[in-house]
């Protein structure tokens, strides 16, 4: 039961990373981000071609947040930004992301069988779990991952309440008009926050593949949960994200644990469907997410 | 030579006969209603796993043949029994055809509702999330639920169309694949022009004018994704019954984002752009898979992965330069307010 618990909560800190993400683009860009996805996976083959290399798959953490950040700019200047000069509707830019997903997707399988045919390396299950270190009977990816989560929280809103680009950012998410009037490079805003949420996604998708067995398409498994959590959290506020994250996380993990030995070994199989229907009654109940409630006390 | 060029324009009329069913639905949701479907899968592929799962059951029903293997879990042996019966008899192969594609329609709007039901009242961006993330959900279904399809082994489905005989088996499939596809192109044709799809059309253009007039939001929009998942769904029916088995690997790409495409470069909400978007990149995509094999070998990766860069490029472009297509939509006008207009403007 603890060790369902453990991995739970190292579930839970990697889909609050990822979610965090579309929080803030959803705040900045005012679009839900489907390519998301693709950004987490070119964070797990970061830190899988580090440990090709022969390097600590860790050190793909710091390179992921690089690679992914640059991948989330590219889509912002090639295509989203071109867009958002038409002054084309949320509808075009959301058909966008879509877009730049499936042209990611491609590139990441080219990638994949690229190390399959010309170096013979498995390039389609990346599981890194047995490289993994033990520090006290906790596997290294439940430490590195929640306390990375807690700094890079940490770091955020020092960034967004203590300095003058933070100020600037907050201005943009809540007036752009009015943020571009005052001087405020609304363009270089955005740009800055694609690149931070493709990081923060680059972050979680180097630590996956200690967690879990990975390959291109994992992408495709996590785009319910990553835009569950962040639904459930809110999308009004940044720091909903990592409170559904954890919600929607303990669910998959533990409740279902727990059900599978009440009702039967069976409903394991459904576990997948969690995030849809938590989406749903989301939806339903509270639009608004679970901060909402709380904000209103 | 001969032979190869029949085969191909068979190939070819068969996939735009599909896809023009899935664009032309895709139209009346996204095109008149202004629903983004994100999850076109989800009925799609509703309507090709649950013809999987009934066919043969209804074919046991229909001809009274003494089957004792189960269909799904040991279909080679049902079919063995089965095959033969339906295509020594046209009549029952008709029929079970009529049968399968009417539960295709009424599965496929079902699904419609069940996707649409709690997202119904949202805005367009939480509307799309919700379609995309259920758009997944039926192959993990099928996957999980052995019973349904045989699981990730998927199923073979006996063949409604050999009693023309097998040589000429796949031009009757097309040849039939063809007529619905021009019959619901007809019929969505037609409902544009009514007031129904042009109460549709004025909820996409503004929500808020369209119910202060008191047109319903919920209700067009609802009918518009029940007609729209009716179509999918039959298409689905028809993708399954056209290659004769299926498994739970239907892929977003080619039957989520390829339509969206073929629709964005016609042009959303003209069904003539649709139906032309559709025949170019129908036959580009053909051409191009017919000759894959001579870039066989050549390239260090699968071929496959080019399409996605490609067509996302293509994408890319349209978006940026012709959103609008290469037919844009034009105004319709029905002729009574067309007189209306040309008598008040010679008043003035």
């Amino acid at each position: 039961m603890i060790e369902t618990l453990i991995s739970g909560i190292t579930y839970s800190s990697l889909l609050s990373l990822m979610a965090l993400g579309i929080t803030l683009l959803y705040r900045t860009t005012k679009v839900p981000n489907f390519a998301h996805a693709s950004f987490v996976v070119f964070g797990i083959y970061t830190s899988y071609t580090l440990a090709l290399l022969g390097y600590n798959p860790y050190l793909g953490t710091l390179l992921g947040f690089i690679v992914s950040g640059i991948i989330a700019l590219i889509l912002f200047y090639a295509l989203l930004e071109p867009l958002r000069r038409r002054k084309s509707s949320i509808f075009i830019l959301m058909m966008a992301t879509l877009t730049y997903d499936i042209l990611m997707f491609g590139i990441i399988n080219i990638y994949a069988d690229y190390l399959q045919t010309t170096f013979k390396i498995p390039a389609r299950n990346v599981y890194l779990a047995p490289q993994d270190f033990t520090l006290i009977g906790l596997k290294g990816v439940t430490i590195v991952s929640t306390s990375l989560l807690i700094v890079l929280l940490m770091l955020l809103y020092i960034l967004l309440n203590r300095t003058i680009i933070g100020a600037a950012l907050r201005a943009v998410m809540e007036n752009p008009s009015l943020a571009q009037a005052n001087g405020i490079n609304v363009s270089l805003m955005l740009a800055l926050s694609w690149f931070l949420a493709g990081g923060l996604a680059g972050v979680a998708g180097a630590l996956l593949p200690m967690y879990m067995m990975t390959d291109p398409s994992t992408g495709m498994l996590l785009i319910a949960p990553m835009f569950c959590a962040s639904i459930l959290g809110g999308l009004e506020q940044i720091y909903g994200a990592p409170l559904g994250g954890f919600i929607l996380g303990l669910a998959t993990t533990v409740l279902v644990s727990w059900l599978s030995g009440v009702i039967g070994y069976w409903i394991m199989t459904y576990s997948l469907m969690v995030p849809y229907i938590t989406l749903i009654v989301t939806l339903i109940f509270i639009p608004r997410g679970v901060v909402s409630i709380i904000l209103k006390r | 030579m001969f032979d190869v060029i029949i085969l191909f324009i068979t190939d070819l009329l068969a996939f735009f006969g599909i896809y023009l069913m899935l664009n032309t639905a895709l139209n009346i949701e996204r095109g008149y209603a202004g629903i983004p479907n994100f999850g076109l899968l989800f009925s799609y592929a509703g309507g090709a796993y649950i013809t999987g799962h009934l066919t043969a059951k209804i074919a046991i029903l229909l001809t009274g043949a003494k089957v004792e293997a189960d269909p799904i879990t040991q279909p080679v042996s049902a079919l063995m029994v089965l095959n033969p019966i339906l295509a020594s008899n046209p009549l029952i192969s008709i029929t079970l055809l009529i049968i399968i594609l009417l539960i295709g329609a009424s599965f496929g709007a079902l699904l419609g509702l069940i996707q649409l039901g709690p997202a119904i009242r949202l805005r367009e961006d939480y509307l799309a999330i919700t379609l995309l993330a259920l758009g997944e959900v039926m192959n993990y279904i099928a996957i999980a639920y052995k019973p349904f399809i045989n699981g990730s082994l998927g199923v073979q489905v006996p063949d409604v169309f050999s009693w023309i005989g097998s040589r000429y088996r796949f031009y009757l499939a097309t040849g039939i694949i063809l007529l619905i596809a021009f019959i619901l192109y007809i019929y969505a044709e037609f409902l544009g022009r009514t007031p129904l799809g042009r109460a549709m059309k004025a909820i996409r253009e503004n929500e808020i004018a369209a119910v202060s007039l008191g047109k319903s939001l919920t209700r067009y929009r609802a009918i518009a994704m029940i007609i729209g998942s009716a179509f999918t769904g039959v298409a689905g029916s028809l993708w399954t019954l056209y290659s004769g088995a299926i498994t739970p690997t239907l892929q977003r790409f080619d039957w989520t984002f390829l339509p969206w495409l073929m629709i964005f470069l016609g042009g959303i909400g003209n069904n003539l752009g649709v139906a032309l978007g559709t025949f170019i990149f129908v036959l580009i995509n053909r051409l191009i898979i017919f000759n894959k094999h001579l870039l066989a070998g050549v390239l260090p990766f699968d071929i496959v992965w080019f399409d996605y860069i490609s067509l996302g490029l293509i994408m890319g472009l349209i978006l940026i330069y012709r959103p609008q297509g290469i037919l844009p939509e034009k105004p319709y006008i029905p002729k009574n307010i067309r007189r209306k207009i040309v008598v008040s403007r010679s008043q003035e």
